[in-house]
C-alpha cells in the first residue's frame, strides 16, 4: 500500500508532473473561481489558439517563442474585453470572433515558408514533458497571478456582483474586466506550456463548478476550489501511474468525478434542507438562477 | 473569377453556399440564445466519436453526430446542477468529451493520424457525402426555424415567462441543440473543428450589429455566410492559401469593420460609402499578393510526400514537372490542402503516394479535384512488409516470411501495414523501379533517360546500405538498442539489426497522450538495457523525449528524420542524406558519441 | 435653508450629441427627499447617470457636491452570487479605497454599523440571495452608506415591497434625511412623490420642481405623463397607469 503511493514519487517524470499540477492546480483553482463566476469558461478553453499569431510572428522575427505567445494571448485577452463591451450579446460571442480570427490568421502567417513546422505543438505541452526550469518559471508566474488576484479580490467581488457598485471614486468595471481576462490569459499560457490545453481548461473549470455547488462564500469556494484541484490533480497522476492511462486524460477524469460528487451532494444536501424546514418558508430564493 | 472555372472550385462555391442557409439560419439563435460556445464544443467534442469511427470502422459523420448528441446530452446532465454556469457546463462536458477521445485514441486503438485530418476539414477536398449532409442541414435548419422558430424567440426574449408557460418547453430546446449539432457536423467537412465559429457565429454577430428585426437578421446572416464563404474561398484561390483560414480572417475583418463602423456613425456620422472602400481596398490588397507558377518539361507528376517526392526527382530529374504537396518538416497528421495542390492534383498524369494513413487524403483530394491521373501508390508490392507495432517490437528475424506472402500487396483485414517502408533501402530500390517505369511508360520518348538515373540511384542506394551495415559494426551488438518518439523506425531497425526497446508516444495522432506508469516502465527499461540515448524525431514536439532522457541520463542530442525529410540545406534534404544522418545519429546515440557514420552526417 | 448638493444651471443632457433631458433648473438642498416622476423614457436613468458622474452636460451645468452612491432595483441583482449581507455592505467602501488598498478591519466595521442603521444587524451573515426583496434593498442602501455617499439614488425602490416593508423603507428614508444625507427617489406613484420634501417631473425636459403641494398638478402631470394618465373611479387621487412597467423581468 505505502509502495503503491511511494513509487510514483521515486521517477523524476511522475514528481515533476505532480509539482506543475500542484503549483498550476493552485493558480488555476483560484483563477477558475474567478471564471466561473464572471462566466467566461469559453476563454479558458479558447484563448489558447487565440495566441497562434503572436507565436508565428515571434518565430519570424526571431523572438523567443515564449514572448510571441504571451503577447499574443494577452492581446486576445484584451481585445475579447474590448469588443465584449462593443457588442450587444454575451461575452462568448466577442470570443468566437477574436479567437477563430486569431487562429485563421495564424494558419495564414505559418504558410511563410520561414515559420517553423509544428510550431502551434511547441507551446503544448504534456505533464509528463515538464522540465525543472519550466516548474521555476511556472512558480514565478503563479505567485505573481495569486498576488494580484489576493489584491483585487474585493473589487473583483464587487464588479461581478454588480457592475454599477464601483461609483465615481472606485476603479472602473471595464478595467477590472480586462484586468482578470489578462490573468485569465496568462494561466492558460503557463497553462497549456506546462499541462496541455484539454487539461488546463477542465482545471480552470472543473474545481470551481464544484466548489460553487458546495459553498456560498466566496473565501470559502477559492480554498475547495485549490483543495479539489490539487487533491483531482494528483490522483489523476496517480491513476495514469497505476492504471496506465493516458496522463491529461486521467487528471481530467478525477476532476470531472470531483465535480459530479460536488454536485450529487449539493443536491442531496438541499433536498434534505428544504425537508427539515417548517412548510411555507422559501428556502432558494425564486428564480435564483433561470 | 477565373478561380471558379475550376471543378473542385465550384464544388466548394455549391458547399459553402448550400451551408450558407443552416448557418445562417441557426448561426442567427447560436447568438440570440448566447450558444456560441456550445457550438465551437460541439464542433470540438466530436473528436472522441472520430476515434471510434476510425477504430471501428463506420461513417466519420455518422462517429461526430454521435458524439455531438452524446456532447449535448451530457452537457444537459450536468447543466441540471443549477448553480453551475451554462459556459462552466459546456466546459466541464467539452472537456469530459475530450478526456474520453484522448483515452480512446492513445490506449484503445492506438490511433492513426487519419483520426487528425477528419478534424481539419476543407472546402477544397468536398465530397457528393459532404454536399449531401449540407443539403439536409439546410433542408433540417429551414423546417426546423419554420416550426419552432416563434418558441426559440419566446425564450431567448424571456426565458422565466416561456418556461412558465411551459408549453413543451424542453422539447422545443432540445430540437434547437440538436438542429445546432447537425449543422456544426455538417460544417466539419468545410472549415474542421477549430474554426466551426467563422461559420455558424461569426456572421451572425456580424449582422446583429446593424440588423434590428429577427426575418431581416436571419436573412443577412446567411447571406453573410454565403458572400463571405465565396469571396473567402475565391480568395484563397488567387493567394493560393487554405480556404477555412482565409474565411475566418475575411469574416473576423469585416465584423471589425462592421463594428467600427457602427462606433464611428453613431458618434459623427461617417458615411458608409467610406467603409465600403475601405473593405474593397481591402480586398484588392489581399487579391494582388497571390501569384502561382510552376515550370518543368516532362509529365506532370504529383508526389504526396517529401520522401516520394525525392525519389521522383532522383528518377525523373528535369524530364518531370513535380509538385510535393507535403513540404519538408511539415506535420503531415495537419495537413490542409492548398488550392495549388488541389490544381496539381487536378492536371496531373501521374500522383506517387507513398500509401496508408500517411497521405490518406490523397484519395479524396484525387476523387474530389475531377483528376484522371494514374495513381500509383508506392506501398504496394513492397518486397518487405511489417505490421502494426506489437510485431516489430520483438524484432524480425524471420523477414522471408514477410517477403512471400507480401506479393498481392493486400493485407488482411484489420491488420494495418507500417506505413513507413521508406525506411528501408530495400524497398526504395523496389519503389524506384516502380517510379521508372510510370514514368517510361508515360514519356517513352525519355524512356533511357529515366532508366539511366534509375540506375546511378540504385547503386547509390547499394552503397548507402553497405555503409550503414558497416558502420553499425562499429556498435557492439548488444548495445543496439535505441527509444524513438513514435513508431516510424520499425523498417530501418529490422534491416539493420537493431532493437527498438519503446516508444515515447502511444499513437500516431498528435493528440494521443503517454500514460505516467508507461512512462515510468520506459524508464526502467532504459536503465536496465543501459540504452544510451532517446531519438527525438525531427517534426514532433521534443519535450516528452528530452524528460526521459533526463530522468535516464540518456542523450537527446541526436534527432531522427521520420515522417518528413527536412529543410532545404538541412542533412535530411534528400532521402540519401536522411538516411545517413540517421545512422549516423543512432550510431553516435549507442555509442556515447564516441563512433559516426560518413563522416559525422547528422551534424 | 442648508446648502445646496445638487444645483443644475440650465443644463441638458444626452449621449453622443443627442440630448435626450433638456432645461434642468434647479437646486436640491442637504437633507432633502426628493420625488423623481416620469415616464419611461423621461429621463429619470440619464438624471441618475449624470448625478453619478458617469455622463457630462451636453449643455449649462449639473454640480454635485458630495458622494452619490446609487440604490439599484434588487431583482437587477445577481441572486445566485456567493456574498454574504456583510460583503455587500463592505462593497461600499470600495468606492473611496485607493486601488491598491483592500477593505480592512475599519471598512468591515463600517459595513456592519450600516447594517445596523438599515435595521439588518442579525442577517450580516445571510447569503445575499436568501434574504427578501425588502431586505435586500437595505443592504444596498447599507451599501451606498459604507460608500460615505451623501446623496442616494434610489431607483423605483418601492416597486414589489409589501405595505409592512414599504413602510420600513419610508421610515429609513426619513432616518437617512434627518442624519443629513439627501435621497432622490425615482417612482411611478404619484402618491409616493407627494410624501417627500420635493419632488422633480420630467418627461423629456424638466416639466416642473419644488414643493409636492405646489409643484404636482392635473396640467403638469398630464405634460409629464401625456396620454397614459387616467383617472380612476372613486378615487380623489390621480393614478397613473405606466405603459410599460419595468423594460425587462416580466
Amino acid at each position: 500500500m505505502i509502495e503503491w503511493l511511494t513509487d510514483p514519487l521515486a521517477h523524476g517524470i511522475t514528481l515533476r508532473a505532480l509539482t506543475e499540477i500542484a503549483i498550476l492546480g493552485a493558480v488555476g483553482g483560484a483563477v477558475g473561481c474567478w471564471v466561473v463566476l464572471y462566466e467566461i469558461s469559453y476563454s479558458a478553453e479558447s484563448l489558447a489558439h487565440g495566441m497562434f499569431p503572436g507565436l508565428v510572428g515571434a518565430a519570424l522575427l526571431g523572438l523567443p517563442l515564449l514572448m510571441g505567445g504571451a503577447i499574443g494571448i494577452v492581446l486576445a485577452g484584451l481585445v475579447i474585453a474590448v469588443i465584449g463591451r462593443l457588442t450587444p450579446d454575451s461575452d462568448d460571442t466577442a470570443i468566437a470572433v477574436v479567437v477563430t480570427t486569431l487562429f485563421g490568421l495564424g494558419v495564414l502567417l505559418a504558410l511563410s515558408p520561414d515559420s517553423p513546422p509544428g510550431i502551434q505543438a511547441l507551446l503544448f505541452g504534456d505533464p509528463l514533458g515538464v522540465k525543472d526550469s519550466d516548474l521555476v518559471v511556472t512558480g514565478l508566474i503563479a505567485a505573481a497571478v495569486l498576488a494580484v488576484l489576493w489584491l483585487f479580490h474585493d473589487r473583483l467581488l464587487a464588479i461581478g456582483f454588480d457592475p454599477s457598485a464601483a461609483g465615481p471614486g472606485g476603479i472602473s468595471p471595464a478595467l477590472v474586466r480586462a484586468l482578470l481576462l489578462t490573468l485569465v490569459a496568462v494561466t492558460v499560457l503557463v497553462g497549456v506550456q506546462g499541462l496541455g490545453n484539454l487539461l488546463v481548461a477542465a482545471i480552470l473549470v472543473g474545481p470551481a463548478a464544484a466548489a460553487r455547488v458546495l459553498t456560498d462564500r466566496m473565501s470559502t469556494m477559492i480554498s475547495l476550489s485549490v483543495g479539489i484541484a490539487l487533491v483531482s490533480g494528483i490522483a489523476g497522476l496517480y491513476l495514469s501511474f497505476h492504471a496506465r492511462v493516458a496522463a491529461g486524460a486521467a487528471v481530467v477524469s478525477c476532476l470531472l468525478v470531483a465535480y459530479l460528487a460536488a454536485a450529487t451532494f449539493a443536491a442531496l444536501r438541499d433536498r434534505i434542507r428544504r425537508r427539515s424546514l417548517p412548510p411555507g418558508l422559501p428556502t432558494r430564493p425564486e428564480g435564483a438562477r433561470s | 473569377m477565373d478561380a471558379f472555372s475550376l471543378p473542385f472550385v465550384q464544388r466548394g462555391l455549391i458547399e459553402i453556399l448550400l451551408l450558407a442557409i443552416p448557418c445562417g439560419l441557426i448561426g442567427t439563435w447560436i447568438v440570440l440564445r448566447g450558444l456560441a460556445f456550445h457550438s465551437h464544443a460541439i464542433g470540438t467534442a466530436t473528436f472522441p466519436g472520430l476515434v471510434l469511427a476510425d477504430g471501428i470502422g463506420f461513417s466519420a459523420a455518422l462517429g461526430a453526430f454521435g458524439a455531438a448528441l452524446g456532447f449535448t446530452l451530457l452537457a444537459t446532465l450536468i447543466g441540471r446542477s443549477k448553480r453551475t454556469g451554462t459556459d462552466s457546463v459546456t466546459a466541464l462536458a467539452l472537456a469530459a468529451c475530450l478526456a474520453v477521445g484522448v483515452i480512446l485514441a492513445s490506449d484503445v486503438f492506438s490511433s492513426g493520424a487519419n483520426v487528425d485530418t477528419l478534424l481539419f476539414g476543407s472546402l477544397l477536398a468536398i465530397d457528393s457525402g459532404d454536399l449531401w449532409l449540407a443539403a439536409g442541414a439546410a433542408v433540417l435548419a429551414l423546417a426546423a426555424s419554420f416550426v419552432f422558430g416563434h418558441h426559440w424567440l419566446a425564450k431567448g426574449f424571456d426565458p422565466g415567462a416561456a418556461d412558465r408557460m411551459r408549453s413543451g418547453s424542453t422539447a422545443f430546446d432540445a430540437a434547437l441543440l440538436t438542429v445546432v449539432a447537425v449543422t456544426v457536423v455538417a460544417t466539419l467537412g468545410a472549415v474542421g473543428a477549430l474554426l466551426v465559429s467563422t461559420l455558424v457565429v461569426v456572421p451572425a454577430a456580424t449582422a446583429r450589429l446593424f440588423a434590428s428585426r429577427l426575418g431581416s437578421l436571419q436573412i443577412a446572416s446567411v447571406l453573410l455566410v454565403a458572400i463571405e464563404g465565396a469571396f473567402g474561398l475565391w480568395l484563397s484561390a488567387q493567394t493560393d492559401a487554405p480556404p477555412g483560414a482565409t474565411i475566418a480572417v475575411v469574416s473576423g475583418a469585416v465584423f471589425l469593420a462592421g463594428l467600427g463602423f457602427r462606433a464611428l456613425t453613431r458618434r459623427s456620422g461617417m458615411k458608409p460609402a467610406i467603409l465600403a472602400a475601405a473593405l474593397l481596398a481591402l480586398a484588392g490588397i489581399a487579391a494582388g499578393c497571390g501569384s502561382t507558377g510552376s515550370g518543368g518539361d516532362g509529365p506532370k507528376v504529383v508526389a504526396t510526400t517529401t520522401q516520394v517526392g525525392d525519389f521522383v526527382s532522383q528518377v525523373g530529374g528535369d524530364e518531370v514537372d513535380l509538385t510535393v504537396i507535403l513540404k519538408p518538416n511539415t506535420d503531415p497528421h495537419e495537413y490542409e490542402p492548398r488550392p495549388s495542390d488541389v490544381k496539381a492534383v487536378a492536371d496531373a498524369d501521374i500522383v506517387f503516394r507513398s500509401g496508408g494513413h500517411l497521405d490518406d487524403w490523397t484519395s479524396d483530394l484525387i476523387s474530389d479535384s475531377g483528376s484522371e491521373a494514374e495513381v500509383v501508390d508506392l506501398s504496394e508490392g513492397l518486397p518487405v512488409q511489417l505490421h502494426g507495432e506489437d510485431e516489430h517490437e520483438h524484432g524480425h528475424e524471420d523477414e522471408h516470411a514477410h517477403e512471400e506472402h507480401a506479393d498481392e500487396g493486400e493485407h488482411e483485414d484489420g491488420e494495418e501495414i507500417d506505413p513507413h517502408w521508406w525506411q528501408d533501402p530495400v524497398n526504395v530500390r523496389f519503389a524506384t523501379g516502380r517510379i521508372e517505369s510510370a514514368l517510361a511508360d508515360r514519356n517513352p520518348g525519355q524512356a533511357t533517360y529515366y532508366q539511366g538515373r534509375a540506375r546511378r540511384f540504385d547503386n547509390q542506394i547499394g552503397n548507402l546500405i553497405t555503409g550503414i551495415k558497416a558502420c553499425l559494426r562499429k556498435v557492439p551488438a548488444d548495445s543496439r538498442k535505441i527509444v524513438t518518439d513514435h513508431d516510424a523506425f520499425g523498417y530501418f531497425t529490422n534491416r539493420f539489426g537493431i532493437e527498438t526497446v519503446g516508444t515515447v508516444i502511444p499513437a500516431l495522432t498528435t493528440e494521443a497522450q503517454p500514460s505516467a506508469g508507461d512512462l515510468a516502465e520506459l524508464e526502467e527499461t532504459i536503465k536496465r538495457e543501459k540504452v544510451k540515448a532517446v531519438f527525438p524525431e525531427s517534426s514532433v514536439s521534443p519535450a516528452l523525449s528530452e524528460a526521459v532522457a533526463r530522468d535516464t541520463g540518456a542523450s537527446t542530442d541526436y534527432s531522427l528524420y521520420g515522417d518528413t525529410l527536412g529543410p532545404e540545406g538541412s542533412a535530411g534534404e534528400t532521402w540519401l542524406g536522411s538516411m545517413k544522418s540517421n545512422a549516423d545519429a543512432m550510431v553516435k546515440g549507442m555509442t556515447g558519441g564516441s563512433q559516426s557514420c560518413f563522416g559525422g552526417a547528422s551534424d | 435653508m442648508t446648502e445646496a448638493v445638487v444645483i443644475a444651471a440650465h443644463a441638458g443632457l444626452g449621449y453622443e450629441g443627442r440630448t435626450v433631458l433638456r432645461g434642468l433648473e434647479f437646486e436640491i438642498p442637504a437633507g432633502s427627499r426628493v420625488g423623481i416622476l416620469g415616464p419611461n423614457g423621461g429621463g429619470k436613468t440619464t438624471l441618475f447617470r449624470a448625478l453619478l458622474g458617469e455622463i457630462t452636460p451636453l449643455t449649462g451645468q449639473l454640480e454635485v457636491t458630495v458622494s452619490t452612491a446609487t440604490v439599484a432595483q434588487t431583482d437587477r441583482s445577481r441572486l445566485d452570487y456567493p456574498v454574504s449581507a456583510l460583503d455587500v455592505a463592505t462593497m461600499g467602501s470600495l468606492a473611496r479605497l485607493p486601488w491598491w488598498k483592500k477593505p480592512g478591519r475599519a471598512e468591515r466595521e463600517r459595513a456592519r454599523q450600516a447594517l445596523g442603521e438599515v435595521g439588518l444587524s442579525d442577517l450580516a451573515g445571510r447569503r445575499f440571495g436568501d434574504l427578501s426583496g425588502g431586505q435586500r434593498q437595505r443592504v444596498l442602501i447599507a451599501r451606498a452608506l459604507t460608500a460615505d455617499a451623501d446623496l442616494l439614488l434610489m431607483d423605483e425602490p418601492f416597486t414589489g415591497l409589501d405595505t409592512t416593508n414599504e413602510n420600513r423603507l419610508e421610515e429609513l428614508i426619513d432616518h437617512l434625511a434627518a442624519s443629513g444625507r439627501t435621497v432622490m427617489i425615482a417612482t411611478h406613484e404619484v402618491e409616493q412623490a407627494e410624501r417627500w420634501d420635493l419632488v422633480l417631473c420630467l418627461n423629456g425636459e424638466q416639466i416642473s420642481f419644488g414643493d409636492p403641494a405646489v409643484a404636482i398638478s392635473k396640467p403638469v402631470l398630464e405634460a409629464t405623463y401625456g396620454g397614459h394618465i387616467v383617472e380612476i373611479p372613486g378615487q380623489p387621487q390621480l393614478g397613473v397607469l405606466p405603459a410599460h412597467h419595468h423594460g425587462e423581468g416580466h
